[in-house]
């Protein structure tokens, strides 16, 4: 609005005055005054209620058409604050008067001198409201076609200050006292009439602590300020002169909000509350802006009430929703067709509300609406149809540094459109590419908002902005600026903005997107209600989805609160199959029965007997598949598990798992022998495992101990250490036993523990080495595995498990390792092992000792013959008799060194040789006929006659 | 695509495996290190074919390993970004269908799949044409354009598409 304007209407202004009597327009004033302050409150009603401020406003209107030049005045004084908070409804008739105001002189003028004279009564009396409405729009039409042909640079150049225009002065003034100064300077003009010389006042509302006064003289300006508070215009320097160039800056609009045109905004308040519109058209001077919105409208509700009655506070706000136009005709709606006077388009009109298309345009204040830092997702953009079209306006919101060198772009806009190239260095605004076509320059210099950047099918990118920020995953498909990525967490397709996205070889599998408080995706949590799952997606922030553990039905997901999540299960914990073969965690399984049955793929969370299973084919659930462990078979795993297919008798490894969880342990509850002196031999039941000391309710007497668990031998495990070792080495030679077979009673006799107390390794004072070897035979187990020296490695538990500790740790290290000593051969890849470790591997003319059932001594024998079912035929040395022994009755007479021994497994099993040395569990053998030296496991070595 | 590549890597190796078999258990362990394994520069190590040479072991202080330094040659199977390749399908979902070529899988989305091709579902999901002369199913073979690879630790997973000249199915199971 150009200062000349002002100027004149304060002109009018007095001309008006002399008109008018004095008192008349004193009141008038006050009056305005007061009914200003009313609007704001008003307005601010306004913004909750829609049509709760019809009535009040035609009230506002007939006042203000009737005191027009007041209202003018006061508008551009306290420009904002009357805008604040109102809304579209009351733009209709403001905007009327606003284009008056932008009118050419003339007919302003024109206007001007006739419009006070329009009696009050006379309006009061005669126009209803509708006319009136109907006046001003025709006027207001009208107004906007003259307007439209003669607006131009000339007219513009016309409205600036030259030095013949009176001055614009700097006047300082008490803070927060602005508004108050100007008014009482107007009063004063009022008052005194042509006495006071200057031509306005002007109070800024970003301006704090200074007005403005418009006079020719600096003396008039000082005059005029004479004898009112809260103006300092006698201070020294003051009033200050603004020079001519400057006067312009000081009624002009800051360019913030010219940026804003074709912006992407936020609502800040009312029923549209965080919706995203579009900016349309910017009025910089009334510090208003007509958006484009979706409509949230209730067409019942419209059609239902009649048009003053308001909505109360409490009503839903009704989702948006496309605006219907012949919808709301049937519905008895009046619409009406009209132009709008400014775009010169047509809209649809619902009482005060502009349709276009669907969308509703809407005035609001700028002040209720947000610029900055919109983020815009592709839903909401899509929605206001083509993206490309509203590309641009999405530049607007780019972060800095946006651009970096490398990244491929293209251009959009301008005459290098579809160029493509390559970032080589940026700048504030303009970025330097080198461009993808020969024949140009090496480089060239293009402006940021021109650029976009541009990927192809396969690019692999990750999201740094927007809703699915953090995510990466490889372009499938480009739409223009809209890209199309799988996402490489749950292979699905997402929709982004080129724009958002930069050319990344990072995998996120974990991340922004994968979080969720303290649980990562894939993480298996326990929820309040007694349930658990595996996070299989996260939703936002607060929510995820869960995979829950309902194995029958498959794939139960429930959508949880974070809070509904009490902990994160993060247990150690194995579980048998179908075939009563150990299950942990990494093993891979094989679903035989139920819903997801043939699915195959590692175990990654085992709780309360249900597996949670990771298959990559798999693509629901993230992967995930849950089913009940007895629905399950092994199939390899990553690990040896050394019991494999032991069957029942074997506890994976009850201790090394006792480490970690504390409470219920598989040992709870069975039935054991002590080995410890005080109880020796005494019978229990297990009642209470914890840490290394076990409680155990004895048989004999009626009290509880505790006893290391060391010393405590699972009943049917009684077995003892010494004969098993040997076991699981034969496999190659006995292909015919079934992985079964060790399941079926009677066909195990050796396991009996009942049948061999005397094993027990505290009872047998003829394996000396056995005894501390215990220890030191596990370590035989880390053939190719440097890591694991340990004793209590992996899969070997000594106590009640003593077998595994002889199998190899990796079943890969055998197959490929023929030779490798004590473990050549071995299939431990093949699931029948299990079997055969119960087969014979007791070999003619080895020393054995025979200690037969209840005879305290044992005997030293040369196995003479092995038999079918895996007895032996024995010839005790003693006396030469000849006796049938179980292979649980017998043990293998250690060598020493030097003696001739035979080798009892591997490839070279039944071949012999001399024990040349001893080093910690390992013989080193010298094989007869290859003059070969192996080094081979004792255990694995059966002293010869 | 497959080259044949010398390759080198450092074995260690446990002490008591040296002696006279010391060399076959260097090439037993390589060959289980390294077939089958995946890296990023190479691609899948698909077989060992021969050992060039083996160096000198160094002692490792303190563990009483040792490292060869072994030079070997291998087939190794890289996919490229364009590299036509013929696979099989192994799933198909509304997304598309996975298909592998090899240890390498290869996923095809639905928008790489030409226009004409609509999804089907049900027991045996499927994408037909809409004259159903083509169908691309479970277990058909199809020969496809490599688009973009994404190199983890353990594998390489292709994006593919079929969406060109002289690419789709080229054996159909159902049809045989």
């Amino acid at each position: 609005m150009s200062r000349r304007r002002h100027r004149e209407e304060y002109e009018e202004e007095q001309e008006e005055r002399a008109k008018s009597s004095r008192k008349r327009a004193r009141s008038v004033f006050i009056d305005d005054v007061a009914e200003e302050d009313d609007d704001d409150d008003e307005e601010d009603d306004d913004d909750e209620d829609f049509d709760g401020g019809r009535g009040k406003k035609q009230q506002k209107r007939k006042k203000s058409s009737g005191f027009r030049y007041i209202d003018d005045e006061a508008q551009v004084d306290t420009d904002e604050d009357e805008e604040e908070g109102e809304d579209g409804e009351d733009d209709f008739i403001d905007g009327g008067a606003d284009l008056q105001d932008d009118g050419d002189d003339d007919d302003r003028r024109r206007r001007m001198y006739r419009r006070p004279l329009l009696p009050r009564e006379d309006e009061e009396q005669e126009e209803d409201v509708e006319a009136l409405e109907k006046r001003i729009q025709e006027r207001y039409a009208l107004r906007e076609e003259y307007e439209g042909d003669e607006e131009g640079e000339v007219e513009h150049q016309y409205y600036l200050p030259s030095v013949k225009d009176p001055k614009l002065w700097m006047v300082k003034c008490a803070i927060g006292h602005e508004q108050e100064v100007v008014v009482c300077l107007m009063q004063k003009c009022i008052d005194k009439g042509s006495e006071l010389n200057i031509r306005s006042a002007i109070a800024l509302d970003h301006l704090k602590g200074y007005v403005y006064v418009e006079a020719d003289k600096e003396a008039h300006v000082k005059e005029a300020c004479k004898g009112l508070r809260n103006i300092f215009a006698s201070q020294k320097g003051m009033p200050k002169l603004v020079p001519i160039k400057e006067m312009t800056d000081v009624l002009a609009v800051e360019n913030k909000a010219k940026a804003m045109d074709l912006c992407w905004v936020r609502i800040k308040n009312g029923t549209y509350k965080g919706d995203l519109a579009k900016v349309v058209n910017v009025d910089n001077v009334r510090q208003r802006v007509t958006v484009k919105l979706i409509p949230r409208i209730d067409l019942q509700a419209l059609a239902v009430g009649n048009k003053s009655g308001s909505k109360g506070r409490g009503v839903v706000v009704p989702p948006p929703r496309f605006m219907n136009i012949d919808e709301a005709r049937e519905l008895n709606i009046t619409v009406k067709r009209g132009r709008d006077p400014m775009t010169g388009d047509y809209f649809d009109k619902i009482d005060a509300m502009m349709f276009k298309d669907g969308f509703l345009y809407k005035k609001v204040s700028m002040k209720s609406i947000s610029s900055q830092n919109i983020k815009p997702t592709l839903d909401e953009v899509e929605k206001f149809g083509d993206i490309t079209a509203n590309l641009s306006t999405l530049f607007a919101n780019r972060k800095k540094g946006h651009f970096v060198k490398g990244d491929a772009v293209i251009v959009v806009k301008g005459d290098l459109k579809n160029l493509k190239g390559w970032v080589e260095k940026v700048e504030e605004d303009n970025v330097h590419i080198r461009p993808d076509m020969k024949g140009l320059p090496k480089t060239i210099s293009v402006n940021e908002k021109e650029l976009c950047k541009c990927f192809e099918p396969g690019n692999h990118v990750k999201v740094v902005s927007g809703t699915v920020e953090g995510t990466t995953g490889m372009v499938v498909k480009v739409e223009q600026h809209v890209l199309v990525i799988l996402s490489d967490t749950n292979k699905e397709h997402i929709r982004v903005f080129a724009d958002n996205v930069v050319e990344s070889s990072e995998v996120i599998t974990s991340g922004t997107l994968t979080r969720i408080g303290d649980y990562e995706i894939h993480d298996l949590v326990l929820l309040n209600n007694k349930s658990f799952g595996v996070i299989i997606g996260i939703e936002s922030t607060e929510a995820c989805r869960v995979l829950m553990a309902v194995p029958d039905i498959h794939g139960q997901v429930a959508l949880v609160k974070l809070r509904e999540i009490k902990f994160k299960i993060d247990k150690k914990i194995s579980v048998q199959d179908q075939n009563q073969n150990t299950v942990a965690t990494k093993d891979v399984v094989k679903i035989v029965t139920g819903p997801c049955k043939g699915k195959q793929g590692p175990v990654q969370h085992i709780y309360g007997g249900v597996l949670f299973i990771y298959d990559r084919h798999h693509l629901e659930h993230a992967g995930f598949i849950c089913a009940k462990a007895n629905c399950c078979v092994i199939a390899g795993g990553s690990r040896a598990n050394g019991a494999r297919n032991y069957g029942a008798q074997s506890r994976s490894n009850p201790q090394l798992s006792n480490k970690f969880s504390r409470g219920h342990d598989d040992l709870v509850g069975k039935r054991v022998m002590i080995r410890q002196p005080l109880y020796k031999g005494c019978h229990g039941i297990v009642k209470e495992v914890t840490g290394s000391l076990v409680r155990v309710e004895l048989e004999s007497q009626t009290k509880v101990v505790t006893v290391d668990r060391k010393f405590i031998s699972e009943k049917r495990n009684v077995v003892d250490y010494n004969s098993t070792p040997y076991r699981g080495s034969e496999t190659p030679m006995h292909p015919s036993r079934t992985p079964m077979r060790d399941n079926i009673p009677g066909t195990t006799p050796i396991h009996d523990g009942m049948r061999t107390p005397m094993r027990d390794r505290a009872w047998n004072p003829y394996t000396p080495m056995r005894d501390q070897a215990w220890n030191p035979y596990t370590p035989s187990t880390p053939q190719y595995q440097p890591g694991s020296p340990s004793p209590y490695d992996s899969s070997s538990s000594p106590y009640v498990n003593a077998p595994s500790p002889y199998l190899p740790s990796t079943p890969n290290s055998a197959s490929y390792l023929p030779s490798t000593p004590g473990t050549g051969g071995l299939d431990t890849m093949s699931p029948v092992i299990g079997g055969d470790n119960e087969g014979p591997y007791f070999m003619p003319d080895i020393l054995v000792n025979v200690r037969r059932l209840g005879e305290e001594e044992s005997a030293v024998g040369i196995v003479r013959e092995v038999l079918m079912d895996g007895s032996c035929r024995i010839v005790l040395g003693e006396n030469g008799e000849t006796m049938t022994a179980l292979p649980d009755e017998m043990e293998v007479v250690a060598p020493r060194k030097n003696d001739k021994v035979k080798i009892m497994a591997g490839v070279q099993r039944g071949t012999t040789g001399k024990l040349i040395g001893v080093d910690g569990s390992d013989g080193i053998v010298k094989v007869d006929d290859s003059r070969d030296v192996k080094i081979i496991e004792l255990v694995l070595l059966a002293k010869l006659t | 695509m497959f080259f044949h590549i010398v390759l080198e890597r450092n074995m260690q190796l446990h002490p008591r495996h040296f002696g006279r078999n010391l060399r076959d258990n260097i090439v037993a362990k390589l060959m289980k290190d390294v077939e089958g394994t995946c890296s990023g520069r190479h691609g899948f190590v698909v077989a060992i074919t021969g050992i060039e040479n083996i160096g000198k072991g160094l002692i490792r202080d303190g563990t009483g390993f040792v490292s060869f330094p072994v030079k070997y040659q291998c087939v190794v199977f890289r996919p490229f970004k364009g590299e036509i390749l013929e696979a099989v399908v192994t799933m198909v979902n509304k997304m598309g269908f996975f298909a592998e070529a090899g240890p390498v899988q290869i996923f095809v989305s639905n928008h790489l799949i030409p226009d004409d091709m609509e999804f089907q579902s049900g027991d045996m999901p499927n994408y037909t044409t809409s004259d159903g002369s083509v169908k691309i199913q479970k277990d058909s073979e199809v020969r496809l354009k490599i688009i973009g690879t994404r190199v983890d630790a353990t594998e390489i997973f292709c994006i593919g598409t079929i969406k060109d000249d002289f690419l789709g199915v080229i054996n159909d199971p159902a049809a045989a």
